[in-house]
């Protein structure tokens, strides 16, 4: 499997939030600063490597061999869910300003369809654990390109004129999709 | 009886998943490509959505609060991978074309975000209402969402073609930046209907 | 202490219904999904290779290559239907291509996709899959954006990475066929 293909293709051509659309909440719920932003894609990063190496672990290791492959969906977010107490609580001791920071965002990446997405589409698309690996670091420096970008442009925006039905949500949407519009270029761009 | 059907319409209208509380993006930006597949996505989840909350409210006193977040997720865990198998099972096309973002229903956080503020304190009929009023609310937006980004990019709603040959239609609107696009003009437009509900 | 053994053991519980759930469920729906392949697998191969009244599988272990049956009609070879599997815009795009012994493409079908609705999706339809029919196997399909010739097809209009997939998919089965199959 080339590597670098899978790089480019996580980062830029299959960019997890402007393409997939895996990770919208964080996307726009947690992108009005770019501080919190970059702290965000730093946790989600550990959070998602963690989870697709664990979850890759029990799937061959586990589900297959027992013929559960039913109970992927639960198993997942189980393990998804355990991981982002843990990493609470670690982050809690460590860096009580950083958890302060990203108050409530951070039990939400539980729910970050990006992390469960991510652990499912490795599995989907037969990657062994290295091409694993450097798939999830990929895919998470994508996202985090992606949403500090984006806060970058909406600090901007909060500065602006912005009409009364269109403040907030509506605009943040219609730049992303010119966000969107921009990684379109990269389609079709194949290295392989 | 009148309370449970105001209950559905706060779902549908007032707290509107999508075009109010904006929860559940990812699955609204990446199926509706298409009138139909927003519409079985939104009815899937309103499935899910009834399924658990009936359980979690049926359950809430059982529940111990301290690991309640972890019961939640198990319980939706369960419909979700139910809906899936049925799906897989009866619904073949429909669901490869939702593909993952069937399991991803799970992790809406419209679902564990009624859990926590609804079935978790309240009788089962009332949250049986409440998750009908969401989900019919998000099976509405991504219905509504998919008929836009169809319409201006396909020229078709539901399948059937619209206008002749001669339409050149926005092909954009059904790739990703459509997703952004639609939505976000869609919830412009509904904020500016809703301010100028509140003027008169 | 006595606590959390009486939170473990709530959890434990439920997780331990939804386990029950969950395995009758998929003792219900596993059944009927495999059949439900298998009927469509059996059912597509006859349409892909008509003179054929019977399949037999041949074990092949090929990049891009799902599945191969030996198509045969009074025990003789007739031809091969070929599953093969490439990656397309949205995930893998699964096409079932029926070649006959003189090396003409039958027909091709797309079994499975998740390309885009309106774009790659149109990959389906018999304007876009039927250009395979009654190709010569002796060279490689490309891909143009319109006037084709012979060993060319034209793409769907802005759906050529899905249009490119299924042509690639065709390929390889024409390759596996002039290389192997045919000897």
């Amino acid at each position: 499997m080339n590597y670098l293909a899978i790089v480019i293709g996580a980062v830029f051509v299959g960019n997890i939030v402007l393409a997939q659309f895996l990770g919208i909440c964080p996307f726009l719920g947690v992108s009005k600063k770019v501080e919190t932003a970059a702290g965000m894609s730093m946790a989600v990063t550990f959070v998602m490597l963690l989870a697709s190496i664990i979850t890759y672990g029990l799937w061959e290791g586990v589900l297959k061999p027992l013929s559960l492959e039913y109970m992927q969906t639960i198993v997942f977010i189980l393990v998804i869910a355990t991981l982002v107490q843990l990493v609470e609580l670690f982050v809690k001791k460590a860096s009580p300003s950083l958890y302060e920071a990203l108050g409530v965002y951070l039990p939400l990446i539980t729910t970050n369809c990006a992390v469960l997405g991510i652990a499912i589409l490795n599995i989907q698309k037969g990657f062994n654990l290295l091409e694993l690996i450097v798939h999830t670091l990929s895919v998470s420096l994508g996202f985090g390109m992606a949403i500090i970008l984006f806060a970058g442009i909406r600090e901007r925006l909060v500065l602006s004129d912005v009409p009364n039905a269109f403040k907030d949500f509506p605009v943040a949407l219609i730049t992303a999709g010119l966000m969107a519009i921009a990684f379109l270029g990269f389609s079709g761009f194949s290295i392989i | 009886m009148k309370k449970i059907l105001k209950t559905i319409k706060n779902g549908i209208a007032n707290e509107n998943p999508i075009f109010v509380q904006l929860l559940g993006m990812c699955p609204t930006l990446a199926v509706t490509t298409s009138a139909k597949n927003g519409l079985a996505m939104g009815l899937a989840t309103t499935a899910v959505l009834l399924c658990s909350n009936f359980a979690i409210s049926v359950l809430r006193k059982f529940i111990p609060d301290k690991i309640r977040i972890p019961a939640f997720i198990v319980i939706v865990a369960t419909f979700v991978s139910v809906v899936k198998m049925l799906m897989n099972a009866y619904a073949i096309d429909l669901y490869n074309e939702l593909g993952l973002f069937i399991p991803l229903i799970v992790v809406n956080c419209l679902i564990l975000g009624r859990a926590e503020a609804y079935a978790s304190k309240n009788g089962p009929i009332s949250s049986l209402a409440d998750g009908l009023g969401m989900g019919l609310g998000f099976a509405l937006s991504l219905t509504i969402l998919g008929s836009v980004r169809e319409i201006f990019g396909a020229g078709k709603i539901f399948g059937l073609a619209l206008f002749g040959q001669a339409y050149q239609p926005a092909i954009i609107m059904i790739l990703p930046p459509g997703a952004f696009l639609a939505l976000g003009l869609l919830i412009a437009l509904y904020n500016n209907f809703k301010s100028k509900k509140k003027i008169s | 202490m006595k606590e959390m053994l009486g939170l473990g053991l709530k959890l434990f519980i439920i997780t331990a219904v939804s386990a029950l759930v969950l395995g009758f469920t998929n003792s219900i729906t596993a059944p009927v999904i495999a059949e439900n392949e298998r009927i469509m697998n059996e059912e597509t191969r006859k349409e892909m290779l008509e003179v054929a009244d019977k399949f037999e599988k041949v074990d092949v272990d090929k990049e891009n290559i799902l599945e191969v049956y030996k198509g045969l009609k009074d025990n003789e070879v007739v031809g091969y239907v070929i599953k093969t599997a490439t990656k397309g815009y949205g995930g893998d795009v699964v096409v079932m291509i029926g070649i006959d012994s003189e090396g003409i493409i039958k027909r091709a079908k797309v079994v499975k996709h998740a390309e885009t609705p309106g774009l790659g999706a149109n990959a389906k339809n018999p304007e876009f899959i039927d250009q395979y029919s009654e190709k010569n196997v002796k060279m490689n399909i490309e891909v143009v954006k319109n006037n084709p010739t012979d060993e060319q097809i034209q793409a769907i209009t802005g759906a050529t990475i899905t249009s490119k997939a299924v042509t690639k998919g065709i390929n390889a089965a024409v390759n596996l066929f002039n290389n192997e199959l045919n000897q």
